[in-house]
């Protein structure tokens, strides 16, 4: 698949080099970001509302050009060789992109024209999408008739039909409720098991990156902060948490202080008899915690351990919440594709 | 032709649009045709007035179609549709071709509805159905036209309400400016230097020679202005379409 070109690595389906994008000369959307991604995953790219995520999409699917900065799909630059990445890619805008008034089997048919898809293989083509879509059954309704999710598969069945290298998708699931998010989802991966696409997809919920991606980058105000398996971003910024509850005795200074002392621990508190002990890595610190109490004669009579969440990764490299952030303009997209869909 | 097929599809699916669409030509014809035609105001070199002005009205019921065709435009800006064709394997050129000729096509069923009503109204139409052909086709170039300005307009005014306003702002001038309801010789002298200027204008007067007068011998001269000025909108248009999803 990967064609020589220049001096860059080929090895990486998307390697995005210092990209720098200024809207109207003054709002950095993209501040330097650095990317590259294996073919074969599902990667997820998540931050707030305004991190630079559509942005760092578009300029992938040369919607848009970069203020500064290279960035390459199979090793195509895609400014300048944009048409040529143009016939590999699958793109989900984030707006709802089909047409309403038209039936959902007229929809894929019209874009299977416009893709140059052959005439023989069209019909079969739109059904097999259709039907892996889980849409078959609806293919003749309009799609006013439709619901967000039904949409939402729509529109990835019609990325389907041009069997992209790599499929974007720009917040697939915003504005569906958890069942329809989860059906979405299901095809997506489905598909991917079958062709060995690349995703790659923007979104906000954590529990989706969470979820369904091999690899995560956050990004925030237009630069990436961390990139890494959910797990190891996780890990990464070592805020395991141990809760014990002290049986009959709570635990005195001096224990806390032979606490404080290990090397793996980063804090503790202790609230009557329950300790919380913040520490890197719980499977690893938890043994020696409890060796600590063991030999002072303190019964433990229980443990839990909590692993940070996607949040908690978020809080500590960009500074806030994401879930504080995900505010009033998520609701508007949400209005608005209801609205369109009524229109 | 993609985009082609898809206006007919939504058109089968609703035809209101063409039929609330074609009233106010309708009106032009009735009313306002009928009530000049009694007074016989307008020196019309011996046609009456209702069919001095019948292919006037039928252009600008056409090229109405062709300029609002843009606010489809504008909506499937809102939503991701221009996007997705964007990044479709597609040159750029060919999306806005394909976008003017559909919008043509719905042009067209615009003056299929139109001419009958003229008909009954007792416009008499040169008895050549090749004569209607080919002006079926000159509508057809000039719709395409103006779908082109349309496609233009809307890269640049990227909200409903703006798009609205420039619209009007665009066919009423035209249409006033040009020969499709009193002969050009009427108009003030630094009109009738811009009337020169006007697309319309020569499509009024190689539409009316086909269907009404007979009189083809500015056809050369009108066709080749009207291809001129579909090719230079095109190259335009399809120049900034790029720019309408920044």
């Amino acid at each position: 698949m990967a064609r020589k070109e220049e001096n860059i690595s080929t090895e990486n389906l998307v390697e995005v080099k210092g990209l720098v994008k200024i809207y109207q000369g003054k709002i950095r959307a993209l501040d330097g970001v650095d990317l590259s991604i294996k073919a074969g995953q599902i990667f997820a790219l998540l931050g707030p509302n305004g991190a630079g995520k559509t942005t760092l999409m578009r300029i992938l699917t040369t919607q848009l050009k970069p203020t500064s900065g290279q960035a390459f799909i199979f090793g195509r630059d895609v400014v300048k060789k944009a048409a040529e990445v143009r016939t590999c890619i699958g793109y989900v805008p984030q707006e709802m992109s089909v047409w309403t008034d038209i039936t959902g089997y007229e929809n894929l048919l019209i874009y299977a024209k416009i893709y140059g898809i052959p005439a023989k293989d069209r019909k079969k083509k739109v059904w097999e999408a259709l039907e892996s879509m889980g849409l078959g059954g609806f293919a003749k309704a309009l799609v006013k008739t439709f619901s967000g999710g039904m949409i939402r598969r729509l529109e990835v069945a019609c990325a389907l039909l041009l069997k992209p290298e790599i499929m974007f998708l720009d917040e697939p699931t915003i504005g569906l409720d958890p069942s329809a998010r989860k059906a979405v989802w299901e095809k997506i991966l489905t598909f991917k098991r079958e062709f060995g696409t690349t995703v790659f997809f923007n979104t906000h919920y954590m529990d989706e990156a969470d979820l369904y991606s091999d690899e995560i980058a956050i990004i925030d105000r237009g630069r990436m902060v961390k990139l890494g398996t959910a797990e190891e971003l996780k890990h990464s910024i070592k805020r395991d948490v141990i809760r014990l509850g002290l049986g009959s005795r709570s635990a005195g200074e001096s224990v806390l202080n032979k606490l404080r002392g290990l090397s793996l621990v980063n804090e503790v508190s202790a609230d009557n008899s329950e300790l919380t002990i913040a520490v890197g890595d719980v499977e690893a610190a938890l043994p020696a915690v409890i060796e600590v109490l063991r030999n002072e004669g303190i019964p433990i009579a229980k443990i839990a351990a909590t692993k940070p969440t996607l949040d908690d990764v978020f809080l500590a490299y960009a500074g806030t919440s994401l879930q504080a952030q995900a505010g009033p303009e998520v609701r508007d997209v949400r209005s608005m594709r209801g609205q369109i869909r009524k229109g | 032709m993609a985009m082609m097929e898809l206006e007919l599809r939504r058109l089968r699916h609703d035809r209101t649009e063409i039929y609330t669409r074609a009233i106010q030509p309708i009106l032009w014809l009735v009313v306002y045709g009928t009530i000049m035609s009694s007074i016989r105001a307008i020196p019309t070199g011996g046609i009456p007035y209702l069919d001095f002005i019948t292919p006037g009205v039928l252009l600008q019921s056409t090229v109405f179609v062709s300029v609002f065709y843009g606010l489809t435009i504008v909506w499937e800006r809102d939503t991701g549709i221009l996007k997705k064709l964007l990044v479709a394997p597609v040159p750029r050129y060919a999306t806005v071709v394909g976008k003017t000729i559909a919008s043509g096509v719905r042009a067209l069923f615009q003056a299929l509805i139109i001419a009958p009503v003229a008909l009954i109204l007792g416009v008499k139409f040169v008895p050549n159905p090749l004569n209607f052909l080919g002006a079926l086709v000159i509508l057809f170039l000039v719709s395409g036209g103006f779908a082109a300005i349309s496609i233009l307009v809307a890269s640049f005014m990227k909200t409903r309400e703006r798009f609205m306003g420039i619209g009007q702002a665009i066919i009423m001038p035209l249409f006033f400016g040009s020969s499709a309801l009193y002969p050009v010789k009427m108009m003030p002298p630094l009109l009738q230097h811009l009337v020169v200027l006007n697309p319309l204008t020569y499509a009024v007067d190689a539409v009316r020679g086909l269907i009404i007068s007979g009189d083809v011998s500015h056809l050369p001269v009108d066709a080749a202005a009207i291809v001129a000025f579909d090719i230079l909108m095109f190259v335009a248009a399809s120049m900034s379409f790029r720019k309408i999803i920044e």
